[in-house]
């Protein structure tokens, strides 16, 4: 068998699949990062090659997205490095042809992206803050001392409704310990929570769009119940979560690498090998004292000292020392 | 007099007013993280960021001696207009003994303008004050024009860097520039430049033009709208500006009844959408996305400084005006907290946006002309066809009859 994998590195979670050449998923795997990506990446492709049972040769292509993409790309040698809208709206409308509004919430950022014929014709991204975003929720979870994963099923046994303040996470934390003061029961402040998430999530990105159905709700949020039944409330309309919700960046980027190797008949990829990924990778910054910059400048250094990635100068001193941009010539 | 600027775009021409005019010139440096932390610090909190990184570079020029500080103001509801007031206010409570002096539209206070004129012009004849200006304008305009055509080419260039390289040598070449002679000959080196460099073909079908407009000093400072230009064109999107120093210039300077500059036609040109000028320059940006959809752009990058007002006006109306024109719009909110990651991903996934609207508009192009060609086709098969059965139909009448 041939594969094709996908990498998304979002803020919370690493996540990887490997899809066969008739878009089917063979493997997924959603890691908690636990701020380390790099040693998630590897784990998760240690455990992609010990599960699928294949080796170097097998892998036609590989893409990577989300905030760690370009990192991720340099690491395993990925043939396309996307953003995370492009590649989500790409597995969407995979699954799901006919979706027209896709709300995507992940850890740190959350997104909504316009679909018209098989195109995305808008998007919109939180910008300031991070109130609607799934790293709030897991604070106000371990806050409440409530397992994340029971969050949304405890939303639903709520009987009665809460009102929380849901314009940023300041005010809505204040909120929820008046009303918890005020003797409110947990499932019913967690429901409150969860209404206010998407209010602020649809007055933000929402914004002057139209939404049409049919909804499609993605990212590792969806796994919440409780969000989901609060979209659903407010759009007033059947919210579809896929089957992969949690991993669809990566299947959007595998999908992106198939399109793209076949497209421009690329027969050897660049993808760079399991052993490859066994070796050490270090990454190490420095503060560049060339100007008042004073940039952060990130290299990662394998382990026989050669420097493999270079990130952070804003003036693009040191942008060309790096193999990747050699390689690029 | 030791004369300095704010920073913003290419000042070359400024440096070179200033220095034939007799004064000794402080450059300001490109604004970096310590020019963005001086201002921030001692600037009102809620003021927009073109005012932040202007006081730190005023803080910085004042550092290095500078005793006056030209700048260009504003008038209206947009914040610009007092400036130049709460920077000297500061740089007066900072010990500094510099002086700023603001040139606003002359049609409004002459006498105020003429003063400064004078200031400025340091006993510098007539005569010789009216060469200076025309050689300063040819310089700006050639430097502009060579600007202009740096964000379109750039889009192709083969190894990326190469047209940011070259422009930095020719913003050298014009600073060594001393007559008008000078100006065409390091044009003419300018352009054999860009044509050395190497680019790859794209069909003029499969161009993507993205134009830029926003507030001014955002849209014109790279380093403070993260190199957006430079990341669209890396992107292989080619990139118009709608604001250079010497469009500001002809701008308010040429009366507005002649033909002359565009810019006071693009002006009129959101009357409806924008009735009056909330400041700013949100009645021409609305006019100018409306010129980008007339000329079959692809989209727009519209930037702002977080909780700029007339730009947060266009904002409001841009959902409407983007499904009416059928033109997507990407607005940016700038402010001194965002990294460059954001931007780029943004205009990444814009790009996507744009780049598969305009194959799709290529398709059901190609489709009418399919469409087309087959109707037209197949009435010249109907109308074979009704000839061949009216042949076959008519009786033959044999020629000959046998018995």
């Amino acid at each position: 068998m041939k594969y094709y994998l996908g990498i998304d590195i979002g803020s919370v979670s690493t996540n990887i699949i490997a899809m066969d050449t008739k878009y089917n998923v063979c493997f997924n795997q959603y890691i908690r990062a636990n701020g380390q990506p790099l040693e998630s990446v590897k784990q998760g492709m240690k455990k992609l090659r010990d599960a699928v049972g294949c080796e170097d040769e097998d892998i036609l292509g590989i893409g990577t997205t989300g905030s760690g993409r370009e990192l991720a790309g340099v690491l395993v040698g990925a043939d396309v490095i996307k953003n995370e809208i492009t590649a989500h709206a790409t597995a969407t409308l995979h699954f799901h042809p006919e979706a027209s509004t896709i709300f995507e919430i992940g850890g740190q950022d959350s997104k909504i992206i316009i679909l018209q014929d098989g195109m995305v014709t808008d998007f919109a991204m939180n910008t300031v803050c991070a109130a609607g975003t799934g790293s709030f929720l897991d604070h106000q979870a371990e806050r409440l001392g409530v397992p994340i994963e029971q969050f949304g099923s405890l939303a639903l046994s709520a009987e009665k409704d809460v009102r929380i303040a849901g314009r940023c996470t300041v005010f809505a934390e204040s909120d929820m310990i008046a009303k918890q003061q005020y003797g409110f029961s947990k499932a019913e402040i967690i429901k409150g929570l969860c209404t206010a998430l998407v209010r602020n999530y649809i007055n933000n990105l929402g914004r002057a769009k139209t939404l049409k159905p049919p909804f499609i709700f993605q990212g590792g949020v969806a796994a919440n119940v409780g969000i989901r039944k609060a979209f659903e409330d407010e759009v007033g309309e059947k919210v579809i979560i896929p089957k992969y919700y949690n991993v669809m960046g990566a299947i959007g980027s595998a999908i992106l690498a198939k399109e793209y190797i076949e497209e421009n008949k690329i027969e050897k990829p660049a993808f760079k090998g399991f052993e490859q990924l066994e070796l050490e990778f270090k990454p190490t910054s420095f503060e560049c004292n060339g100007c008042s910059n004073m940039c952060e400048v990130i290299r990662v250094i394998s382990s026989d000292n050669e420097v493999l990635a270079v990130w952070g100068d804003k003036c693009g001193k040191y942008a060309g020392t790096s193999k990747a941009s050699r390689l690029a010539k | 007099m030791k004369v300095s600027f704010p920073h913003m775009g290419c000042i070359t021409g400024y440096k070179r007013l200033m220095e034939k005019l007799g004064h000794e010139v402080i450059m300001p440096d490109t604004p970096t993280q310590r020019t963005m932390d001086l201002g921030v610090k001692y600037s009102p909190e809620f003021i927009c960021i073109p005012f932040k990184v202007m006081m730190g570079t005023y803080i910085e020029c004042a550092e290095k001696g500078a005793e006056v500080i030209v700048s260009s103001g504003g008038n209206g509801p947009c914040r610009a207009g007092m400036y130049p007031d709460v920077h000297q206010k500061v740089l007066e409570e900072l010990g500094y003994d510099t002086k700023v002096i603001v040139f606003d539209n002359m049609f409004v206070d002459f006498k105020a303008f003429y003063q400064k004129i004078l200031m400025i012009k340091n006993n510098t004849p007539t005569h010789k004050l009216i060469g200076i200006a025309i050689f300063c304008y040819n310089l700006i305009k050639k430097m502009d024009r060579l600007e202009k055509q740096l964000k379109i080419r750039r889009a192709y260039e083969l190894n990326q860097g190469d047209f940011t390289k070259a422009w930095k040598k020719i913003v050298k070449m014009f600073e060594a520039c001393e007559t008008n002679a000078d100006l065409r000959r390091a044009y003419k080196k300018a352009i054999d430049m860009y044509d050395s460099i190497p680019v790859r073909h794209v069909e003029e079908s499969d161009r993507i033009r993205v134009g830029i407009v926003g507030e001014i000093y955002v849209i014109m400072e790279p380093s403070v709208n993260k190199n957006t230009e430079e990341i669209l064109n890396s992107l292989g999107v080619e990139v118009e500006n709608v604001q250079y120093i010497s469009d500001w210039v002809e701008h308010n300077v040429v009366p507005k009844w002649l033909p002359f500059p565009r810019s006071h036609r693009i002006f009129n040109l959101s009357d409806k959408i924008s009735p009056i000028n909330c400041g700013g320059h949100d009645k021409e940006n609305m006019g100018w996305v409306i010129d980008f959809a007339r000329r079959g752009f692809d989209g727009v990058v519209h930037l702002m400084p977080f909780a700029c007002l007339p730009e947060l006006v266009n904002l409001g109306k841009f959902p409407a005006v983007s499904e009416e024109l059928n033109l997507p719009i990407l607005s940016l909110s700038l402010d001194e907290q965002m990294g460059e990651a954001h931007v780029k991903t943004r205009l990444e996934a814009f790009t996507d946006l744009i780049r598969s609207k305009h194959y799709a508009k290529q398709r059901t192009r190609l489709d009418d002309v399919a469409e087309t060609l087959e109707s037209a086709a197949k009435k010249v098969g109907d109308k074979v066809g009704e000839v061949r059965d009216n042949l076959t139909t008519t009786p033959k009448t044999p020629k000959y009859q046998t018995k």
